[in-house]
């Protein structure tokens, strides 16, 4: 296919731009390896100072309201568990990892903010229906627009196109749907072949790939669905709104999969709670974010 | 070969009819004009710099960062529209600040009293006149307040000229898309996403210059 094509040669186009941290990517392959121990993990996690120093910062904050203090790498491995640092030493690294594709169009910022509520919102969203691992869909949501920094960084003059119509539309065009317009495929489409090409799980790839498109998801209709709807209460929480008519809409089929239907009381606590803790996260995973490569 | 006969039933078959643009009052006509599905209506897109006049029923609408838009109308006959604009900015520094000042004001009444004028030119009344403010965002944090300046001159005029505002959503730090129905005084205004924000920066900055290289003085038509 033509579009698919296209997508793979522009993600491949930032190859080396984009480099996850090699932090890690060690973690990454200790834990695939059966052979490793937990001991394993910790060296690999030490050997990263100021990842160590984060992880620890992230280990005693409320982001696990853990009760006893975790003050060695040993103790936050084991008490937080290998598969949980691996989803976190890629939460916390990937803001710097796009470092390398600094772009006109939105400031990094603004960029991180909306991915980081929509991270936060998919963890409540999760532990409140129990379908899905909270930890496996913050980091889907902190991920899922990582296809737009490919698509401002290599196409500015499209995606500034793409960004023009959404203003110019009073029908709510969706800025996927101006990329498709404009492009012929979208971001998703984009951070789908991204995180492909870095063999990330399939579950970050279908979150990423179909977080507009639920209907098409495959193996994780739930997780995919729960970003869906985090993507959207981000929208909400992001521009102080409860009305669901100020946002886009949202996929009813979604909210039927966990049983639910668009109850205002469970937008207005979820998007609450997403503000109330969004300062205290930005610190933890976004402040290392190198911001000045952001436009201004 | 196809029967050519075929194809005017399938045409009428395929595209929804969309009605005719309602009539553009003179002078409006390079405003861009597209029909909208929400509203079943045509409505007006302005950009920063522009005003819009209608008496008929379609809408107007527009996005603002710092600008900020008036929408008056006449609540009896229907006839309103809205404008878009921001004061020169080069005021603060210096010395010239009382006349760059008053030069900014001047802009400022230009806007609004063209707005005015086209109104109760076509057959609006005065006191019948209902004002709706909208903008003055402080989109950028690092930047001086230049939307809270906006807002303080519209007042200020508004205030002056002894016309009600009755409503109005100004300030804050979000982009704004809004839409006005002069005809039923409707209005429905939507906070935009940070994603936006650069855009909408540019195209208000672009303006900007246009209108500080510009001599201030006379008549000259600024808009």
């Amino acid at each position: 296919m033509a579009d698919n094509e296209n997508i793979v040669k522009l993600v491949r186009g930032v190859e080396g731009l984009v480099t996850l941290s090699h932090v890690f990517v060690r973690i990454n392959q200790l834990i695939d390896d059966p052979d490793s121990s937990m001991a394993d993990v910790a060296k690999a996690v030490s050997q990263d100072p100021s990842f160590t120093v984060r992880l620890l910062r992230v280990a005693n904050s409320s982001f696990y309201g853990l009760s006893s203090s975790i003050d060695t790498v040993d103790k936050a491995v084991s008490v937080i568990g290998t598969g949980r640092i691996r989803s976190l030493a890629l939460s916390m690294s990937v803001a710097s990892s796009f470092a390398g594709l600094p772009n006109d169009l939105v400031a990094m910022d603004n960029f991180w903010r909306h991915s980081l509520y929509c991270a936060v919102i998919a963890r409540i969203l999760a532990r409140k229906t129990g379908k899905c691992d909270p930890e496996a869909v913050f980091t889907a949501g902190l991920l899922h627009d990582i296809g737009e920094l490919v698509i401002f960084n290599r196409l500015p003059e499209q995606a500034k196109e793409a960004l023009l119509r959404v203003l110019d539309s009073v029908d709510d065009l969706p800025i996927f749907e101006a990329e498709r317009q404009v492009l012929g495929f979208d971001h998703a489409q984009v951070g789908a072949e991204l995180v492909r090409q870095w063999n990330l799980p399939p579950l970050l790839m279908e979150c990423i790939g179909h977080h507009h498109s639920i209907g098409e998801a495959l193996d994780y209709p739930h997780e995919v669905a729960l970003v869906h709807i985090a993507n959207i209460f981000a929208q909400m929480a992001e521009i102080d709104t409860l009305d669901p008519e100020d946002v886009s809409a949202i996929d009813l089929r979604a909210w039927v999969m966990f049983g639910m239907g668009a109850d205002l009381d469970i937008i207005e606590d979820v998007v609450r709670e997403a503000q109330e803790e969004i300062v205290e996260l930005e610190k933890l995973f976004i402040d290392n974010a190198p911001e000045k490569s952001a436009a201004n | 070969m196809r029967p050519k006969n075929l194809r005017p039933i399938n045409t009428s078959m395929a595209i929804p009819t969309i009605p005719r643009p309602p009539l553009v009052l003179p002078g409006f006509e390079h405003v861009r004009r597209n029909w909208n599905q929400t509203y079943e209506s045509y409505a007006a897109r302005l950009l920063p710099g522009e005003y819009y006049v209608t008496i008929h029923d379609e809408g107007v609408y527009t996005t603002l960062g710092s600008c900020i838009s008036a929408c008056i109308r006449d609540r009896v006959s229907g006839v309103g529209g809205m404008n878009h604009f921001m004061l020169p900015a080069s005021a603060d520094a210096d010395g010239w600040k009382s006349t760059s000042l008053s030069a900014a004001t001047r802009y400022g009444n230009f806007a609004m009293e063209h707005l005015i004028n086209v109104i109760l030119k076509n057959g609006g009344q005065r006191q019948n006149l209902e004002v709706k403010l909208f903008g003055g965002g402080r989109i950028l944090a690092n930047m001086t307040d230049i939307g809270m300046r906006n807002i303080t001159f519209a007042r200020d005029y508004l205030a002056t000229e002894g016309l009600r505002v009755t409503a109005e959503d100004v300030g804050d730090i979000y982009p704004r898309m809004v839409v006005y129905f002069p005809a039923t005084g409707k209005v429905r205004v939507k906070r935009l996403r940070s994603l936006h924000n650069n855009v909408i920066v540019e195209e208000e900055t672009r303006y900007l210059s246009a209108i500080e290289s510009k001599p201030v003085g006379g008549d000259i038509e600024l808009f």
